[in-house]
């Protein structure tokens, strides 16, 4: 938009002046479009504006995350944990660029190769328009052959061709630059989130991490992609253009470029607000998407209540806050745009008022005139592309602090390097006056527990968040412990290697949790090298072979948000099964059979018992057939300890374990299998 | 199997006009602020055309004028800049509001689609919903509609002013030389072309980007919401090894699509070029030949430039449209898709309803090829609660989708009071009929509004239903009673607790004939204490159908069915079953003895 009117200014018919037409377009830098302009690939007004989410954020909305908001369907165990979300401080400003160091350094030859082609292609543009003005000029002084039209001709078409060149060359190296840029640091925060402990987890929900990983990364990327070259070019445009027009007259100069700074510094506040509000419609969209997401999984639900008409008016209600929050984005993309075109509008009334003023007065020639107004057009983008740029490189930082802020995060586990020792063969916990809470803030979730865990196998019940699975957490070293508390194999487990620890262990925990690979590939977890046979045998012991034959492509089905769906009992058991396969000296059951049906859970243990010889198993359950398979059972209650013994002995001794038992003993009817 | 609804395609029966017109259709109620922001905008274009010329008016009549007074040429020139400046802050304001009501109007519109969208939707049959991924009417719903909103605002109005001005540049350059603007046409093929190759390749470009981002984010996603396994299991370095391999099909992608742009970008800006050196050697040698003045050439030029700006954002819409008109056809087919479930065309009024409920001869199967249901009969006497046993796959929960109307059977008829079901509105079947069912649909609100959602009970009502059922020890146990907020960012309710709510729900509601489906996971002692008292308590004077795994419950009831294979094999009281033996005393039997061998 800006630039037209000076275009049409410079047609202006002076047929009665006709150097000072051709001097007006032929004036040095006749309107090179800026690189930013076509870098950006459209008018930088519409970058600007950042009309929409962006195509890659928009088409892919979360359509896989586990049902959370809105609708919490069915049965789900709360996590350990709500800590309120941790705000990252401003580190400086030398650690957040340490971060982009290595990349930098590392493609410097690169950037160099690339901002030069970017300068070339500035100073080439500036070339064109002075072939054209002497072009024009041979044929006003009537001395140019069609030869010599023909030899300039060719000339633009041959600077045009290397500009051309230059351009994707400047674009692959720089806004190649920005995605390998981008990928390093994607990686290092994968890897980084690989050594997290739970705590860590608890703190930052998979949301957050992928935001991390996502928006906050791409904010980067933009601001060493575009934002640098965006930046360096208009500095030199700017520079440049500033300096002809100084050259021809300063005081008109100032006047002209009076408008100027405030168009920056709009540009930048305007860019800064709709940034904001733009991510306010991003919140919402993402409402909305998951509000017909949790609709649509609960169809059967709404329908049953009637609940359409509801639903309807509850979607509409969103609709309407999005009609709204985009409206609050027009209002300020209503006001960018025409700012720039004001300012530009501005400078040029100053020239015609001033300008014409002392053209009158016979101090400025009407060429300078002319030329003065293309080159305040040529300035027009470069000063918009200033408060972009700062807007750009602002939201880059602060992505970059929470980078870092994740970056810096350590873990609470002690880090011991892997000493290789060997693993031992019937490893025992031993728990003294052990306390554990998740956060200072909470209610602890073992209270002073003393207790010995060795070969045999080890039923741990009680009432939901009594403590059964804070235990089986800190065992498999999820959570930290103090020194002295808690020992592995008669040593203080801090004093020895997560992954050394963890060796040790099979764990089976509440949730199944799979991943979308083929089953074999699942149940093949902990041991990749696992021969089918044993694969199939870990299968057969989790009772779940059946299941798995009956599928379209046995154990190579993929399962997962690609493949088929298994039902919560089927989820349980290949989960037994990969922690099976391990065949470690250690297994943990934290509740991971509950889906399974009484009847299939017993068998399947039956089975395991001349498996389980000589190792530690820990099983927790409420269910008191499972119990009573166990060597020994330990009741907690808030905490503590409050009863352990064998079966026949708590239903002697415990109250509670004999209400289960009264309870639980009138056998359900019917399946009672998997939902 | 496919309902009528091809996947993704293009083309179907819809042509584009057939879109056009229904586009317009929705668009026809806005009509005022559709042609306000026309006004606005060829305004906004007329004052920027204006612009120059006052600036020519200027130089002409003032500065160059060179016969006139300096002190009439000075004030004629301030004249000039006051209106100029004048015209520049009307053309501020204008645009301003152009933008605004254009968005006010894109949005509104949008919202409207989506309503009717959701709305038809949520009334589609749940044979439907077995077809289609979540992902794809969630996609309908956001994206896609999201799509024809960025065609609305930014194309509808722009293609209109782009066009005319282009129109009026040819126009134009052939009023001041035909040889030369014929050679000037060339290019609108040219671009036309590259713009379709280039909006082509691109897209297959950004699908390859998209694609590799969903698998690169959903690893991450699956990584981090397992992260306890991998660590247990010291997958770790494996995990990163797979990560890196997507992250740089990642890289590798946009890399590609770099040199895509790299290499379209400036091939508008090469063809300027090209036309300006194609007019210099050109219009050069007609000036040599006297068939051209100086001035005309440059103003040739000048225009020239102009001429690639609309070509320019032609090309840069295209796409947008294209896409758009995709996202277009796709709405409006599902818009098309019809519910398998007919509603009566004169519903039964306002049904009184005794609680007779009758199944005849009913045969159904989610494929019609394979029955689940054999020609079932069934008969519930009002005030009769019977219980349904069998094991997964017997045919359960297909009575209970058959009753609430989610499908409609293949032969056969389910009568309530003698009225077939088809006959009754669906709202009001839904209301006679209710269902706990085993999954709980929670709403960010307070314990209250979850329970009387839409049944237009007050809260005076709910604590007496509590109140006579027992319940009210489950509210006590919670914080603030009916007050506490549950749902996302409240009170995280147990399994048991969930049943709780969801029967309260149910009981809010009166329905003549309860349903239950009873939760086979295990819940706490307490909750099920106080829902086998509401149990019993609700049963009295309904008639109530319970999918049973509790032996409590099946004690309770009335009247046994077992459930085999579609079939009901046997049925009677519990005692009468026991004594008969065969099916039902078989699966006691074998839960027993489990029980027994502790």
């Amino acid at each position: 938009m800006g630039r037209l009117e000076f275009f049409i200014i410079i047609i202006n018919p002076e047929k009665n002046d006709p150097s000072a037409a051709s001097g007006s377009l032929i004036a040095p830098p006749a309107l090179p479009p800026c690189n930013l302009c076509l870098s950006l690939g459209f008018k930088p007004l519409s970058v600007i504006a950042e009309k929409r989410p962006s195509e890659s954020s928009r088409q892919t909305p979360p359509i896989h995350q586990p049902a959370t908001t809105l609708f919490a369907s069915s049965v789900k165990k709360s996590p350990p944990d709500i800590p309120a979300p941790d705000r990252p401080n401003r580190a400086d400003l030398s650690q957040l660029l340490a971060l982009l160091r290595p990349s930098f350094s590392r493609y410097r030859w690169r950037l160099i190769a690339g901002f030069s082609a970017l300068l070339a292609v500035d100073f080439l543009q500036l070339i064109i328009p002075r072939i054209l003005k002497s072009g024009v000029d041979g044929l006003a002084k009537a001395t140019a052959s069609q030869s010599d039209l023909l030899a300039l001709a060719g000339l633009i078409i041959l600077i045009a061709i290397i500009v051309a060149g230059l351009r994707f060359v400047w674009r692959y190296l720089i806004i190649g630059f920005s995605r390998l840029l981008e990928m390093a640091i994607r990686n290092r925060i994968f890897t980084h989130i690989l050594k997290m402990d739970a705590l860590f987890f608890a703190r930052h929900t998979p949301g957050d991490l992928m935001a991390h990983s996502s928006n906050d990364l791409s904010a980067v990327q933009m601001a060493c992609g575009m934002g640098l070259v965006a930046a360096i070019d208009a500095l030199v445009m700017s520079i440049a253009t500033i300096g002809f027009m100084l050259h021809i007259h300063v005081q008109l100069t100032l006047l002209a470029l009076l408008p100027m700074p405030f168009l920056a510094y709009f540009t930048r506040i305007l860019a800064g607000r709709l940034h904001h509000r733009f991510n306010t419609v991003q919140e919402q969209f993402s409402l909305m998407t998951e509000f017909s997401r949790s609709t649509i999984v609960s169809v059967r639900l709404i329908k049953a209540y009637t609940m359409e008409k509801f639903q309807t008016g509850e979607f509409d209600k969103l609709g309407r806050k999005y009609v709204k929050n985009n409206l609050g984005v027009a209002y300020i993309q209503g006001l960018i745009n025409p700012i720039a075109t004001l300012a530009g509008n501005l400078g040029m009334l100053m020239i015609l008022l001033v300008g014409g003023r002392l053209v009158i007065l016979g101090t400025l020639t009407m060429g300078d005139f002319v030329a003065f107004v293309s080159y305040l057009s040529m300035l027009i983008w470069p000063m918009m592309a200033i408060g972009w740029v700062a807007n750009l490189v602002q939201r880059g930082l602060t992505s970059l602090n929470r980078i870092h802020h994740l970056l810096t995060q350590q873990s609470t586990l002690p880090d011991i390097a892997d000493t290789g020792e060997q693993p031992l063969l019937q490893p025992s916990f031993n728990l003294r006056a052990v306390c554990f809470s998740y956060s200072p803030a909470r209610q602890p979730a073992l209270r002073t527990v003393d207790l010995e865990l060795g070969p045999g196998i080890h039923g741990i019940t009680g009432r939901t968040g009594s403590g059964k699975s804070s235990l089986c957490r800190i065992l498999a070293r999820l959570y930290p412990v103090p020194d002295g508390q808690l020992f592995f194999g008669g040593r203080d487990v801090n004093t020895l290697p997560l992954a050394y620890i963890r060796s040790h262990i099979a764990y089976v925990g509440q949730e199944p949790i799979l991943f979308s690979d083929t089953i074999a590939a699942n149940i093949a977890l902990g041991r990749p090298e696992a021969s089918e046979e044993e694969i199939r045998e870990a299968a057969r012991s989790a009772a779940v072979h059946d299941d798995i034959t009956n599928l379209p492509d046995g154990y190579a089905t993929l399962i997962g948000e690609r493949g088929v769906k298994l039902s919560g009992g089927q989820r349980q058991r290949l989960a037994l099964a990969r922690a099976l396969i391990c065949d470690r000296p250690v297994l943990i059951i934290d509740d991971g059979l509950s889906a399974v049906d009484v009847a299939t859970e017993h068998e399947v243990f039956a089975g395991l018992r001349r498996q389980f010889v000589g190792k530690t198993v820990i099983i927790v359950s409420n269910r008191i057939k499972m119990l009573s398979l166990t060597d020994r059972i330990v009741i907690f209650e808030e905490g503590r300890i409050v009863s352990q013994g064998g079966h026949d002995e708590l239903l002697a001794a415990n109250s509670l374990y004999r209400s289960m038992f009264a309870k639980q003993m009138q056998v359900p009817a019917g399946d009672g299998v998997e939902p | 199997m496919n309902f009528g609804y091809e996947e993704e395609g293009k083309g179907g029966s819809l042509g584009d006009v057939g879109i056009w017109r229904r586009i317009i259709a929705f668009s026809a109620r806005y009509r005022l602020a559709l042609s306000g922001a026309i006004i606005l905008s060829l305004f906004v274009t007329g004052g920027t055309l204006a612009l120059p010329a006052l600036l020519q008016h200027g130089i002409d009549r003032y500065i160059t004028a060179k016969g006139i007074e300096n002190t009439v040429r000075l004030s004629g020139l301030t004249s000039t800049a006051v209106w100029y400046g004048l015209l520049v802050l009307l053309i501020f304001v204008a645009t301003f509001f152009q933008t605004v009501v254009l968005e006010w109007l894109g949005q509104s519109i949008m919202h409207r689609i989506r309503q009717d969208l959701f709305n038809h939707i949520l009334h589609l049959d749940l044979q439907f919903f077995n077809s289609q991924p979540t992902g794809r009417l969630v996609t309908r719903l956001t994206n896609d509609i999201q799509n024809m909103y960025e065609m609305f605002t930014s194309v509808m109005v722009t293609l209109f002013n782009e066009l005319l001005r282009l129109a009026g540049i040819l126009v134009l350059l052939f009023f001041m030389n035909v040889q030369l603007a014929l050679l000037m046409t060339i290019f609108v093929p040219i671009s036309a072309l590259i713009t379709v190759l280039f909006s082509r390749l691109a897209r297959a470009c950004f699908r390859a980007i998209r694609s590799q981002l969903v698998r690169l984010n959903s690893f991450l996603q699956e990584a981090i919401s397992g992260i306890s396994i991998i660590q247990l299991f010291g997958r770790e370095e494996r995990n990163r090894r797979d990560f890196e391999e997507l992250s740089q099909g990642y890289l590798e992608r946009t890399l590609s699509q770099i040199r895509l742009f790299g290499t379209f970008m400036p091939i508008t800006e090469f063809m300027s070029s090209l036309a300006t050196a194609l007019i210099l050697w050109y219009g050069g040698g007609e000036i040599i030949r006297s068939r051209l003045t100086l001035g005309e050439l440059v103003a040739f030029i000048s225009y020239m430039r102009l001429f690639f700006q609309p070509l320019r954002e032609l090309s840069q819409k295209y796409s947008i449209v294209q896409s758009a008109m995709a996202s277009a056809e796709r709405i409006f087919q599902l818009l098309d898709t019809k519910s398998r479930i007919l509603l009566p065309e004169h519903p039964v009024e306002k049904p009184v309803v005794q609680g007779e409920l009758r199944f005849e001869r009913v045969r159904f199967g989610y494929d019609p090829e394979i029955p689940v249901l054999h020609d079932l009969s069934l008969t519930l006497r009002p005030g009769q609660a019977v219980a349904l046993v069998g094991t997964t796959g017997s045919g359960k929960t297909t009575l209970v989708n058959l009753l609430l109307r989610f499908y409609e059977p293949q032969a056969g008829t389910i009568t309530i009071d003698g009225i077939d079901i088809a006959r009754f509105a669906l709202e009001d079947l839904r209301t006679v009929v209710g269902v706990v069912l085993q999954d709980v649909l929670i709403l960010q609100d307070s314990l209250l509004a979850n329970i009387v959602m839409n049944s237009g009970r007050n809260r005076q009502d709910v604590e007496e239903i509590l109140g006579k059922t027992g319940m009210t020890r489950f509210v006590a146990r919670l914080p603030q009673g009916l007050d506490t907020m549950i749902g996302e960012g409240g009170q995280e309710l147990s399994s048991g607790e969930k049943q709780l709510l969801s029967f309260a729900r149910v009981l809010c509601r009166n329905p003549a004939i309860l349903i239950l489906d009873e939760a086979t996971a295990a819940i706490d002692t307490e909750s099920e204490n106080i829902l086998e008292e509401a149990i019993a308590d609700s049963f009295r004077g309904r008639t109530s159908l319970v999918i049973a795994h509790r032996l409590s419950t099946i004690h309770r009831a009335d009247h046994i069915i077992a459930l085999q294979h579609g079939r009901i094999v046997q049925q009677g009281s519990h005692e009468e079953l026991m004594a008969l033996g065969g099916y039902y005393a078989e699966m006691v039997a074998l839960d027993r003895r489990d029980g027994d061998s502790l």
